[in-house]
């Protein structure tokens, strides 16, 4: 459930953020495209990065053991 | 499919389309359009008279006048350089003044300056030469002079003797000089004179040999530092008196001084002519030095005046050159009338090329205009990607392993954001990440003033990434968000840890360890990890799985930009038996891999991933037992192992065999038009309808598919572990973090005194600074380069293009700065 709306955050956030780019920075079709892909690039990336780690410890095999003079 | 052929052309994905044109320029207006060309600066001449050495061309006399010339600039540069003046630049824009005016004018200021350099030197020996001259009559003259009152003193008590029997040489030789005088030639004689300092022991030890030890050498120190006119640096000088006797003696001792550079003037030994030869020379001296002052102010005052012009001839100069070794480049015409050049150009830029070429005929006052027209090439166009200021980093980064072939897919589109993204996952830090944003704020802040300085090659490096360098810092933020790492302490940002301990007393803490009683932290990794024993083992598993996950990821981009490079050109040959193969033999094996890793996370389970993958080759048809994932695996581990099996030949035979089909159709049955590929020969030329090469050598293209086959397979395994690489920087960035965290910074605030506490802080700081900042960063940004360069690039790009180098004058500015 986390994952799944967490994932929803960053697609709002990169559509959120193609916008702006569009909005900013408006110079014709291939710029355009080329911010976008730049965007969707960064977007992808850093959730990707994101559900790697959550993932990792949605259902973890081993638990942190603290060390002695915590 | 369809949606994907209607989008527009990404901006720098794919070179400019270029056009090979021809120029054919009348005579008069030649120079002009080439000016207005190069200002432009948007076609790359091509060398037509590449078989002509530089003095076979047309226009030599000219770029020897323009090397004349700016070798008149240089004198001029240095000479103002070594009088130590600032040269300073007026900004002003200046009407273009005409070649042969400032030639005229150039040699002008060198003759002038050339005099009164000349001037100055006579000068200024002629005013060492008294200089040495005074010092030689003051202190020689005390020798002389002492003598004398030794002389007078005869007569008196008793302690004058004992001063007469300590020097009764001295004395006697001098009575003998006083009443004789100088010019009897048996007689006692003297020399005197000034010799460089070091030079004076052996000076000595010489004339001792050559007069047999009959001389009397007597020297001392000159208080002044004399400039010596040859090495113009101040010298320390010896004043020196020779007494000897005899004619030959004298010559000898002439002779030697000759040699050593000894400078000889005779001193009266009369006082009063003593007094009255010094004060001549003292006011012939400061005559000189006034003379001397007039003069340097008069040089400095016209290399004032040249220097404030300086940077706008040189400019000028140098676009001259540029455009006679341009119009070199050019050839004249059967009618001698014309000029012919050929060259490059983008298609975007034709009407501003056209343009600048009818203003050129207008102001030349031309009656002919001046023909453009496109022509057919033999060889590929050159590449050119517009870039800004912010995408010009990147490219040259891509640029430094290869430029890319004309048409092919650029990597740099994706590499703006990889990039720094790869080098953030092994750099990983927060708190260093906001220490490299506010470098490269202040780099980008201080634009204007910096892009207009000369810097040194480092800074100039750092300055030119500045914008890789902003990303670098912003994606680093974002990792060490998710690493959870504030120079290697985590927080509690993003809510409360997922584990805790079993029961209120935490006994089990410390053997069992905490266990999870909610959802999972819900960005990035739980603060609880850090510290305890399990740590490492967590975090490289995670890790190494997430190394894997990206690697997988940006191999098969890879691959699809290799496709869609397939589609560009229309080469359904390379899509079938080159891109579908790849990918199922890359994705059955290391997509599988990423595929189960995605499954062991999402289930929990105990399942062994190696065992898995190595008895899947090993033994396919075992049970799996314990190690199962899901329902299915063993047929479908079995399924994937033949897809991987059968992709290996199916990207190795058919396609030469094929290519060996379809040239031999096209050359016997005169079919073309079926395969406009760009990998027919070894050495193609892409598009190329003339000058074809006629013999298909097979076992060259078979050999060549071969390589390229083995590479990908042996290459996907390693370019998959290669991408371990990111765990490893990772976990050397964060190990070093932690030790400098706990052993330097928390170990010195343990303590009380305050010095040791500042000790501490202080080499925590520069331990940060130099080595994680400095030394981590360029370690991170060369992997995240390698990776790059080899494991993104070599499954689709060729990079064995040229740049296109316009002729343009801001360029040749940048290239002699």
């Amino acid at each position: 459930m986390g994952f799944i709306l967490t994932t929803l955050i960053f697609l709002v956030i990169g559509i959120i953020a193609c916008f702006c780019a569009r909005i900013c920075c408006n110079k014709g079709p291939s710029a355009n495209l080329f911010h976008l892909t730049l965007v969707i690039t960064a977007t992808v990336c850093c959730w990707m990065m994101w559900a790697i780690v959550y993932l990792a410890q949605m259902n973890p095999l081993i638990v942190p053991i603290l060390s002695e003079g915590e | 499919m369809e949606l994907l052929k209607n989008l527009p052309e990404m901006d720098l994905m794919r070179s400019e389309k270029m056009t090979f044109v021809q120029l054919i320029i009348p005579v008069e207006s030649a120079h002009r359009a080439v000016s207005y060309l190069g200002e432009l600066g948007l076609l790359q001449f091509r060398d037509l008279n590449d078989d002509k050495s530089p003095f076979q061309r047309t226009f030599v006399n000219q770029v020897k006048r323009c090397a004349e010339m700016s070798r008149k600039l240089r004198f001029f540069k240095d000479q103002i350089h070594k009088a130590g003046l600032l040269s300073s630049v007026l900004p002003t824009l200046q009407p273009d003044v005409d070649l042969e005016a400032l030639e005229t004018q150039l040699s002008e200021h060198e003759h002038e300056l050339i005099e009164m350099n000349a001037n100055s030197e006579k000068l200024q020996q002629t005013y060492n030469e008294l200089l040495e001259f005074k010092i030689v009559m003051q202190k020689a003259g005390v020798f002389l002079v002492s003598g004398k009152t030794y002389e007078t003193a005869e007569g008196r008590e008793l302690d004058d003797n004992v001063y007469l029997s300590d020097y009764p040489e001295s004395a006697s030789l001098l009575e003998q000089a006083t009443q004789s005088g100088p010019s009897i030639s048996s007689g006692l004689r003297f020399v005197s004179g000034i010799i460089p300092k070091s030079k004076v022991l052996l000076f000595e030890r010489m004339l001792f040999r050559a007069t047999r030890g009959n001389l009397l050498f007597n020297q001392v120190p000159a208080d002044d530092h004399i400039m010596d006119p040859v090495s113009s640096e101040m010298v320390e000088k010896t004043v020196f008196v020779v007494f000897f006797s005899g004619e030959q003696a004298k010559t000898k001792i002439l002779k030697i001084c000759e040699a050593f550079g000894a400078n000889c003037y005779p001193v009266p030994e009369d006082l009063t002519k003593q007094t009255q030869i010094t004060q001549e020379v003292l006011s012939r001296l400061s005559e000189l030095e006034t003379t001397l002052d007039v003069g340097i102010r008069h040089r400095n005052s016209a290399l004032h005046s040249i220097g404030v012009h300086l940077t706008t001839w040189m400019t000028m100069v140098k676009r001259e050159k540029a455009v006679f070794d341009t119009l070199n480049m050019l050839n004249f015409d059967v009618t001698k009338k014309c000029l012919v050049g050929e060259g490059w150009c983008p298609i975007f830029a034709k009407p501003q090329i056209q343009e600048a070429l009818q203003r050129a005929t207008f102001d030349s006052n031309s009656q002919v205009g001046i023909i453009f027209h496109v022509m057919d090439a033999v060889e590929s166009p050159p590449t050119y990607f517009r870039t800004n200021t912010f995408t010009n980093a990147y490219q040259e980064i891509v640029d430094a392993y290869g430029i890319a072939k004309y048409q092919e897919a650029n990597p740099a589109v994706y590499t703006v954001i990889t990039f720094p993204f790869l080098f953030a996952v092994m750099f990983g830090d927060w708190g260093h990440g906001i220490c490299l944003l506010v470098g490269a704020l202040i780099l980008i802040a201080r634009e204007r003033k910096l892009s207009s300085q000369k810097l040194g090659s480092f800074m100039e490096m750092l300055f030119g990434g500045r914008y890789v360098l902003l990303l670098m810092s912003l994606f680093s933020i974002y990792c060490g968000l998710i690493y959870n790492e504030f120079f290697s302490v985590p927080y509690h940002i993003f809510g409360d840890s997922a584990y805790r301990c079993r029961d209120d007393s935490c006994r089990d803490a410390y053997t069992a360890g905490l266990v999870k009683y909610r959802d999972a932290y819900p960005f990035g990794v739980d603060p609880s990890w850090r510290g305890s024993r399990t740590e490492l083992p967590f975090l490289n598993s995670l890790k190494m799985k997430m190394s894997i996950l990206f690697g997988v990821a940006q191999m098969n981009l890879g691959i699809m930009l290799s496709y869609f490079n397939s589609i560009y050109f229309n080469n359904s040959l390379d899509i079938r038996y080159q891109f579908v193969p790849q990918m199922i033999f890359l994705n059955s094996l290391f997509g599988y891999l990423s595929l189960l890793i995605i499954i062991k996370w999402c289930t929990g389970s105990k399942a062994d991933l190696y065992h898995v993958m190595i008895y899947m080759f090993l033994s396919p048809t075992d049970d799996l037992g314990e190690n199962e994932l899901f329902w299915g695996q063993r047929p479908l581990q079995i399924l994937l192992l033949l897809s991987a099996l059968v992709a290996v030949p199916w990207m190795l035979f058919p396609k030469p065999f094929i290519l060996r089909k379809l040239h031999s159709e096209r050359f016997q049955g005169r079919a073309y038009g079926i395969l406009r590929s760009s990998e027919v020969d070894t050495d193609s030329e892409p598009g190329s309808a003339r000058q074809h090469v006629e013999e298909f050598n097979f076992s060259e293209v078979f050999v060549h598919q071969m390589i390229h086959s083995i590479e990908f397979v042996l290459g996907s395994v390693s370019n998959t572990a290669s991408y371990l690489r990111l765990w490893a920087l990772s976990l050397a960035h964060s190990e070093l973090s932690t030790v400098f965290y706990e052993k330097v910074l928390l170990l010195a605030w343990g303590y009380e005194n305050i010095l040791i506490r500042l000790v501490g802080l202080s080499v925590f700081a520069f331990a940060t600074a130099f080595i994680l900042l400095m030394m981590e960063t360029l370690s991170a940004f060369l992997h995240a380069l390698r990776l790059h360069w080899v494991e993104f690039q070599n499954k689709f790009y060729a990079g064995d293009g040229y740049k296109f180098k316009p002729f343009s004058f801001a360029a040749i500015a940048d290239d002699e700065d």
